[in-house]
């Protein structure tokens, strides 16, 4: 079986981002970038479905310049088989994004696209659901559990909705977008990173992929989070009560 | 020139940075809490987890990272290990990825063929633990006045003697123990290492003996100890150059433990400066408290520079024990350095035995005794200038 996933390049939860004065973006200067986290649990459920099967590849795909073969690389060294990087340096909103990845699709013909549900830098959220459309192939977004079936022909996955849990299932080929809790990933072994110089990073550019990329969304302008005010201490629980009902009118 | 490391070798810094971050920070606390307790070296980590590490280790692949194909391990050479080294010191759990201790070198230069299979490959592959016997009570950086003495009689060698200052010895499945075969010859010609066995008849383990930084290294008395001549390690009377280059190794590693444990005392002192509030002024915009941050960096930056270029020396089979040297001296100073300003800006914080600063002032200490004191280091340096 197949399994194409894709990975964006997004810069690290732990770098503390700031906003240009200007507020055109952020600050990229030693900043670090990884996988987009939800695409690393994206890429740890392939693995694990191809562990499970003793066959098939997962393929990697990532739209960028080539910088971005440094978060291919890490994949590849978790255990992905080969990676596409589709070149591209302009900025993508999520349609483009997904209409380049449809032409991908089309090209390697997978059983299965996993993605994260959504990158950390955009929170977006629309491009696995977009690539669906598409395709026209089925899609179950927020995953917390996937069961393939015995036949390979399918897929059953529990997904994560506004209270509670939802299964869902539907034919291959089709769509995942995984959420927090569906794996841990594993670390990129070193024997892992050692195999990984050797294997293949195809590239592609994104212009002679036929994709419409023109953009639909302008990014106006960024502005960091409201900086949180100092709590306060009080002496008396009717000070408190007196507080959450005057001031922070919650009671 | 070209100072950026390899994609891969980044990638085994992140994969150890992240082991770091999800098994060994969180193990912190217990680990401070123990050595309150008065526990020591392996016990700081208790078993269990210990042995949850190093499933997690294996399962990464971070075993035998210098260690040669041939023996089962990724031949990596001294830069990438150096540089897992830094990132596993950047947290006061111990844990080393195996081999052990740093007796490969050594051993892969003397072993027959049959020491190979019964010592090497086993040390090689994490199975069996050793410990190396050099210092004596009267005797540490200067081996001509080591007095444990290895007699032939007949095809035995008959060992007696006194050694001192052994880590990990009660824990060791063989120790290699170097001795005199024949007087006033010295470190040229005169010192043999043997291999000792756990157990064999007439290896003491005469007194464990804590000292600072949390380790308790042990005294051991040989008392006519005798080896059949397949437990000779290396040449009779050769002994010294390869436990040399352990040394040298052992030295450029060293290098990498200062600078993980001070840029760990750096990021403290850095997120420290950024919240703390001292008569309405936050620490970060104190110039004092700037200083101490800049120095800190600079001094981290320079010896972090320093184990790059000894470690990357080392690999392309030049002789770097003068670069060790200046290591040696500088990076256990400048982490001296670094975590005694740490320790200042904490205030209380830093004294508290709940904080990993007081625990890291202490293990740095020993460091500028143990692998050869500063001082000599600083004379070994000059003399060979001066000779030049």
């Amino acid at each position: 079986m197949k399994v194409l996933v894709t990975v964006k390049r997004v810069p690290d939860p732990e770098t503390t981002i700031r906003v240009k004065s200007d507020g055109s973006g952020i600050e990229t200067d030693n900043i670090k970038y990884v996988i987009n986290p939800f695409d690393e649990i994206a890429l740890e459920e392939a693995l694990r479905i191809k562990e499970k099967l003793g066959a098939g590849e997962v393929v990697l795909v990532s739209i960028g310049d080539s910088v971005v073969t440094e978060q291919l690389r890490t994949g590849l060294a978790m255990g992905a088989d080969r990676a596409i990087l589709v070149g591209c340096d302009q900025d993508l909103d999520s349609l483009a994004v997904a209409r380049i990845l449809a032409k991908i699709v089309e090209d390697e013909g997978p059983q299965l696209v996993l993605m994260g549900k959504q990158a950390i830098d955009d929170d977006a959220n629309q491009a696995g659901q977009m690539l669906a459309a598409l395709l026209g192939w089925p899609q179950a977004t927020f995953a917390s559990e996937v069961v393939l079936s015995d036949d390979q022909q399918a897929v059953k996955v529990t997904r994560e909705v506004d209270g509670g849990l939802e299964t869902i299932g539907f034919a291959l080929p089709g769509i995942i977008t995984s959420d927090l809790r569906l794996n841990e990933p594993r670390y990129a072994s070193l024997p892992g990173i050692m195999k990984a110089r050797k294997k293949e990073i195809k590239e592609v550019a994104a212009a002679d992929l036929d994709a419409d990329m023109s953009p639909r969304l302008t990014i106006n302008s960024l502005e960091p989070p409201t900086q949180k005010e100092a709590g306060k201490k009080v002496e008396t629980v009717e000070e408190l009560i007196g507080l959450l009902h005057d001031e922070a009118k919650v009671i | 020139m070209d100072f950026e490391l390899p994609e891969e070798y980044r990638m085994l810094q992140e994969t150890v940075r992240r082991f770091v971050r999800q098994e060994l920070i969180p193990l912190e606390t217990t680990v401070l809490e123990r050595d309150t307790q008065g526990m020591t070296g392996e016990d700081l980590v208790p078993p269990e987890a210990e042995e949850r590490l190093l499933a997690v280790a294996q399962e990464a692949g971070l075993w035998g990272l210098d260690v040669p194909e041939e023996f089962g391990g990724l031949n990596l050479g001294a830069l990438p290990k150096c540089l897992a080294t830094e990132e596993l010191y950047k947290t006061i759990t111990p844990f080393t990825f195996p081999p052990d201790a740093p007796n490969l070198h050594m051993l892969m230069q003397t072993c027959t063929p049959e020491q190979r299979e019964k010592y090497l490959l086993p040390y090689a592959q994490g199975k069996a633990h050793s410990a190396i016997a050099i210092s004596e009570p009267g005797a540490g950086s200067d081996p001509a006045g080591m007095q444990t003495s290895a007699v032939k009689k007949g095809d035995q060698w008959v060992l007696n003697g006194r050694k001192i200052w052994i880590s990990r010895a009660h824990i060791a499945d063989f120790i290699i123990v170097m001795a005199v075969t024949e007087k006033g010859k010295g470190a040229r010609g005169g010192i043999t290492a043997f291999l000792v066995d756990k157990g064999t008849p007439g290896l003491v383990l005469q007194r464990q003996i804590p000292v600072i930084g949390g380790h308790a290294p042990w005294e051991l008395v040989f008392e006519d100890l005798t080896l059949p001549d397949s437990q000779v390690l290396g040449e009779v009377g050769q002994g010294f150059a390869p436990m040399q280059l352990r040394l040298t190794v052992r030295r450029l590693e060293m290098g990498s433990w200062c600078v993980g444990l001070a840029q760990r005392c750096l990021d403290m002192m850095v997120e420290y400066a950024k919240q703390r509030v001292t008569f309405g002024q936050k620490l970060a915009d104190r110039q004092a408290i700037q200083w101490f941050i800049a120095d800190s960096a600079t001094d981290i930056h320079a010896s972090r520079l320093m184990v790059h270029h000894g470690a990357w020396k080392f690999d392309q089979g030049d002789d770097v024990r003068q670069e060790a040297s200046m290591l040696k001296v500088f990076a256990t100073e400048m982490a001296t350095r670094v975590a005694d300003r740490a320790m200042q800006m904490h205030g209380g914080m830093g004294m508290s035995k709940e904080m990993p600063l007081e625990f890291i002032y202490r293990r740095l200490r020993p460091m500028r005794i143990f692998e050869g004191p500063t001082e000599i280091h600083r004379w070994v340096i000059a003399r060979k200038l001066l000779r030049d």
